[in-house]
C-alpha cells in the first residue's frame, strides 16, 4: 500500500518560463532561428548511427559515451528498480546496434531515433511485467528540467520543438504528458492520480502529442524549403 | 457527417496510435490496430512516436553520466554483438553455395576462423575471447539450424538469433569488500552516522556509503546493540531531497546478531533515490514498517 499521495501544485512542477502562456509559436520566426549551415553540415556528414551501420567500431564507443546518459536517464525513469534499468539499458543498446542501418537522417536526429528505440523497449518491458506503475507518484514532485529552447547546441532540434509545443499547452495538459511520457504512467493511472476523468486525460494526451507532432512537421518542412 | 481527410486516420485509430506511442497496446488492441492499419496509419504512428520521444528528450536535460563500469560492460556487449553479426554475415555469404555444400562451407568458415586464431599467437584480450566465443556459437547455431531444415530457404540460415556473449560479472564480493570498493569511488557519498538520545544508540558508531549512480550503498556499525529479530528489527531510512521529507524511503531491515561488534549491511532502497540527503536507523517491529513512528531513532546522519 503506497503511503504517498500526489499533491504537487501544478505550477511548482513547471518552470515559470514554460508555464507562461504568452509564448506563441511562429513557424517563420522559428525556422529563421535555425542555422541552415549547421543543418546542412548535419545532413551531409554521416551521422553516428550511419557510421555504426557501416561497421565503424569507434562510432560504437562514441555512441555509448554520447547517448549512454540519455538512455540511462530514460530507463531509470521508466523502470521499477535500478537493476531493471540496467537490464533495460543493455537491451536498448542491443536494439540500437541492430537498428542503426534503418536510421534515416531525413526523418530526425540520432538522438530522437535513440530515444524512440529506448521508449519502445521500455514500454514493451513495462507491459510484459506487472500492471504496477514504474515509480512512486511522489517522483513526480521532482521538477522536470524541460529543455530550454534557447540552448540549441545542448539539445536536439526535436527537443526544442517539443518544448515550444509544450509551452503552448495548458499546465494541466503538460502535467498529463509529463506523467505519461516522462514517468511512465498509463492514462488510467494518470486519471486516478489526478482525480481526472479518463476521457479528459486521453484528450489532453492526444492534444499535446498531436500539437508536438504538427510543430515538428511544420518546422521540418520549413527547414527543408530553406535548404 | 464530416468526411475524414485522406491523410488523417480516423478517431478510433488515432486513439489507438496515441496509446501505442505512449504506453503500448494490449494484445487485443494490437489486433484491432493490425486490422485497421494502413500506410497513412503507419506514417502517423511513426510521427506520434517521434513526438513522444521528443517530449521525453525535452524532459531529460538532466541526464546523468553513465557509470564508467557500466559503460565498459556495454562496450563489451557491443563487441560481442558485432563479432556475432560478422560471423552471421559469413554464414549468409556461405548460403550462396547450394544444397549440401552449404554445411561444408559453414564448417570451412569455422575452420578458417580457428586457423586465423592460430596464426595470431598473441594473447587474446577478454574482449577478443568474448568475440570469438560469439562467432563460434553463431556458426554452430547456423549449422544446426541448417541441419534441422535442409530444404529451408537461405533466409533460415540468416535468421540465427543474435548471439550475445554473457556479460561478465565479477565474482560476488562480500558486503565488506563491496563497501570498501564504494568507499574508494570518488563520486560515492560518505556520511558519518551520529548517536541520538535513544538508549539503543549508546556506544555505537556508524557510517554510510552510497553510490547515487548505481543506487547501491552500505551501512556500517560498530557497537550497535544486538537485537532479537522475533521482537524488534533495525530499519534503514533514506531521506530524499527530491521527495516529501515526511516520507523517507525504506532502506530495508537488518539484525545485529549477538556477540557481534561490527556489521556491514547492504541498503535496499525500495524506491530510486534521487537526492540522498540523510540516512537514519530506527528500531521497529519485525519486518519493518511503512511509516515509522520514530520513537526509537538510534542513528542519524546528513549529507555534507
Amino acid at each position: 500500500v503506497s503511503i504517498y499521495h500526489y499533491h504537487a501544485p501544478i505550477l511548482a512542477i513547471f518552470p515559470a518560463e514554460i508555464a507562461r502562456p504568452s509564448h506563441t509559436f511562429d513557424p517563420v520566426e522559428s525556422t529563421l532561428a535555425l542555422d541552415p549551415n549547421k543543418l546542412t553540415r548535419q545532413l551531409m556528414s554521416p551521422s553516428l548511427l550511419q557510421r555504426i551501420a557501416s561497421g565503424d567500431s569507434a562510432a560504437v564507443r562514441e555512441c555509448i559515451d554520447q547517448y549512454g546518459g540519455l538512455v540511462w536517464s530514460i530507463a531509470r525513469r521508466l523502470s521499477r528498480t535500478p537493476s531493471d534499468a540496467e537490464d533495460a539499458t543493455q537491451e536498448i543498446f542491443l536494439d540500437i546496434w541492430r537498428s542503426a542501418s534503418r536510421f534515416d537522417a531525413s526523418q530526425g536526429s540520432d538522438k530522437v531515433f535513440i530515444a524512440m528505440i529506448a521508449r519502445r523497449r521500455l514500454i514493451d518491458r513495462l507491459r510484459k511485467t506487472s500492471a504496477e506503475p514504474p515509480m512512486d507518484p511522489v517522483e513526480a514532485l521532482e521538477a522536470v528540467a524541460w529543455a530550454d529552447p534557447g540552448t540549441a547546441s545542448e539539445t536536439s532540434i526535436e527537443a526544442e520543438q517539443a518544448t515550444r509545443a509544450l509551452a503552448e499547452l495548458r499546465p494541466e495538459q503538460r502535467q498529463v504528458l509529463e506523467l505519461g511520457l516522462l514517468h511512465g504512467l498509463s492514462q488510467s493511472e494518470i486519471a486516478t492520480r489526478l482525480s481526472m476523468p479518463l476521457g479528459t486525460v486521453k484528450s489532453f494526451m492526444r492534444r499535446g502529442l498531436i500539437k508536438v507532432r504538427e510543430l515538428m512537421n511544420v518546422e521540418a518542412e520549413g527547414v527543408g524549403a530553406r535548404l | 457527417m464530416t468526411e475524414q481527410p485522406q491523410n488523417q486516420p480516423d478517431e478510433a485509430l488515432v486513439d489507438l496510435l496515441i496509446k501505442q506511442a505512449t504506453e503500448g497496446l494490449s494484445a487485443a488492441e494490437q489486433r484491432t490496430l493490425d486490422a485497421l492499419d494502413s500506410a497513412v496509419a503507419s506514417a502517423y504512428a511513426r510521427d506520434l512516436e517521434r513526438a513522444a520521444a521528443a517530449i521525453a528528450l525535452a524532459g531529460s536535460t538532466d541526464a546523468p553520466k553513465l557509470p564508467a563500469e557500466f559503460a565498459q560492460r556495454l562496450a563489451q556487449q557491443a563487441d560481442a554483438h558485432f563479432a556475432g553479426a560478422a560471423a552471421a554475415g559469413n554464414a549468409i555469404a556461405a548460403g550462396s553455395a547450394s544444397g549440401a555444400d552449404r554445411k561444408i562451407v559453414d564448417l570451412e568458415a569455422a575452420r578458417a576462423a580457428a586457423s586465423a586464431a592460430r596464426v595470431q599467437p598473441r594473447p587474446l584480450s577478454r574482449t577478443s575471447v568474448i568475440g570469438w566465443f560469439a562467432a563460434a556459437a553463431c556458426l554452430v547455431l547456423a549449422v544446426l539450424g541448417w541441419m534441422r531444415t535442409p530444404q529451408a530457404p537461405i533466409e533460415s540460415v540468416v535468421q540465427v538469433p543474435p548471439v550475445v556473449a554473457p556479460i561478465e560479472k565479477p565474482l560476488p564480493l562480500t558486503p565488506a569488500e563491496e563497501r570498501a570498493a564504494l568507499l574508494a569511488k570518488s563520486d560515492s557519498l560518505k556520511i558519518t552516522l551520529g548517536a541520538t538520545k535513544d538508549p539503543g544508540s549508546t556506544g555505537m558508531s556508524g557510517d554510510v556509503v552510497w553510490d547515487p549512480a548505481t543506487q547501491r550503498g552500505y551501512i556500517h556499525f560498530t557497537g550497535l546493540l544486538a537485537n532479537n529479530p522475533a521482537v524488534h528489527q533495525y530499519q534503514i531510512w533514506i531521506f530524499d531531497g527530491g521527495r516529501d521529507k515526511r516520507y523517507p524511503v525504506d532502506g530495508g531491515v537488518f539484525d545485529v546478531p549477538a556477540n557481534t561488534t561490527e556489521v556491514v549491511i547492504p541498503i535496499r532502497a525500495a524506491l530510486m533515490v534521487l537526492k540522498p540527503a540523510a540516512f537514519a536507523v530506527t528500531v521497529e517491529k519485525p519486518g519493518g514498517v511503512v511509516v515509522s513512528g520514530r520513537e526509537h531513532v538510534v542513528a542519524l546522519g546528513a549529507a555534507g
